[in-house]
């Protein structure tokens, strides 16, 4: 029986690969989350406990003129399903190792900056949560921004640059998935950066940021990580520069859309915040800055050529400018309120798992990080709940 | 413990196995009859259900007990 990791089936996707991704699923975890990549997959939903009933009007049902990849939760039904098509006469047929939670799980590295800099800068890109968080080498540091629970896939990163994580800088308190920054402190004994607005509640120790702090590498001549106090999309939300080159915008700007600032419960206060933040601090930045956001919704308006989700920042402000151009602080807050919509409710536990103070196991972990982002101001930038 | 005729422990079995399981006892069953399933597979809990609606057995109830989840399945006509 062949079997395919996240990894190999996210590069078919990229590659435009011709297959047919067979979901095994029940029809309501189906629904809940899905795998969507770069580019358009074809795709069908047929639960497993439908071949148990009736073997062969469902192996009839899936196409046989490309291959076929099978992926279920975990993995035991998508190899049932495999089983069956093989044993009913269909080639090309594969599974996914680890299920539909190692795609959750899944990060995909691509370097932002030209080659011959004398830093790194990477974008980690984990497509089944539409969010990203970056890397920035300079000899033998690594600083990393907002780092998801794939605590291993960083360390073999790193290792594999010859560098070690020195400092874990979130841009916020993340509501949407849990941070892999404590982890990640607690096997390095790196330094988690932090504002004072966001995590002065949490139970970690970490350095509280300042507005217009510096941060450096140890050896000299490395980028200067220039840290802006952006509140909006929370109180103590950051926007990291690197060599007045890039941006590292969080939650507070993305390529389409901004953060939503309603996640709080504070919609128009915080909404408030987020106007001045947007007029007075990101507004004045260079045009030429490439943005690099914390999340997407959509790669084919927000991903390169190369599949990386960045832009410079005059087309971020040209390609929405129905937020930009917003010219008081009233009309900013009614466009809010027009636009927001219910949070998923497994936001509250997150944050606490984020603050330290609740611990569910890894399974259980898994589970709630399971599931695409809802974090975009605009209705258009992300998927609609009731 | 509710009145059951049949009991099915899929402890330790991860999916297909216990739905698959539960459908090869059903089948067996008569009409109206009620089969007891234990699992431990907390995929099972979406599944079960899912899959008895559909070929209709009715869930009578289930519940926790420990680590384990419990259904009573009823055998459909």
């Amino acid at each position: 029986m062949t079997i395919f990791t996240a990894h190999e089936l996210y590069s078919a996707i990229e590659e435009k690969e011709d297959f047919l991704l067979l979901d095994v699923r029940n029809e309501e975890d189906h629904k809940r989350f899905s795998i969507e990549g770069p580019n358009e997959v074809m795709m069908m939903n047929i639960p497993y406990f439908d071949f148990i009933e009736e073997p062969e009007e469902m192996v009839a049902q899936v196409p046989d003129d490309k291959p076929v990849r099978v992926v279920c939760a975990k993995v035991g039904s998508s190899e049932f399903v495999a089983n069956l098509l093989e044993g009913l006469g269909r080639e090309n047929v594969s599974h996914l190792d680890g299920g539909i939670i190692s795609w959750g799980n899944l990060l995909v590295s691509k370097r932002v900056n030209s080659e011959s800099d004398d830093y790194e800068v990477w974008q980690f890109n984990r497509p089944g949560k539409a969010s990203c968080s970056y890397g920035l080498v300079f000899g033998k540091e690594m600083f990393l921004f907002d780092p998801s629970r794939n605590v291993d896939y960083y360390l073999q990163f790193a290792e594999s640059r010859g560098a070690i994580i020195t400092h874990a800088l979130e841009t916020h308190l993340q509501a949407d998935y849990i941070s892999g920054s404590p982890k990640i402190v607690e096997m390095t004994g790196a330094v988690l950066v932090a504002h004072d607005g966001d995590y002065s509640e949490a139970l970690h120790q970490y350095h509280s940021v300042t507005d217009g702090e510096e941060i450096n590498f140890s050896t000299e001549n490395g980028p200067v990580v220039s840290c802006v106090h952006s509140p909006g999309h929370t109180p103590g939300s950051m926007t990291y520069l690197i060599g007045e080159k890039y941006m590292i915008s969080g939650d507070t700007i993305f390529i389409v859309s901004i953060g939503r600032p309603d996640l709080g419960k504070m919609a128009v206060e915080w909404a408030q915040m987020l106007y001045d933040t947007l007029h007075k601090r990101i507004s004045v930045m260079p045009d030429d800055l490439i943005v690099l956001p914390g999340h997407y919704t959509d790669w084919e308006a927000e991903a390169d050529s190369e599949y990386r989700i960045m832009n410079d920042f005059a087309t971020v402000k040209a390609m929405n400018e129905e937020i930009y151009s917003i010219a008081n602080i009233d009309d900013f807050v009614t466009y809010i309120q027009g636009n927001m919509r219910n949070q998923p409710e497994i936001y509250g536990q997150i944050r606490l798992v984020n603050f330290g103070k609740l611990t569910p196991c890894e399974n259980e972990q898994n589970i709630m990080d399971l599931g695409k982002n809802e974090c975009a101001a605009s209705k258009h930038g992300g998927i609609e709940n009731a | 413990m509710k009145e059951h005729d049949d009991e099915l422990d899929c402890s330790g079995l991860n999916c297909p196995m216990p739905v698959l399981k539960t459908k090869l006892k059903i089948d067996k069953m008569d009409a109206g009859k009620i089969l007891r399933v234990i699992t431990t597979d907390p995929g099972a809990c979406n599944d079960l259900p899912a899959w008895a609606g559909k070929v209709g057995h009715e869930i009578l109830s289930n519940c926790e007990e420990g680590d384990k989840y419990v259904f009573y399945v009823k055998r459909g006509a």
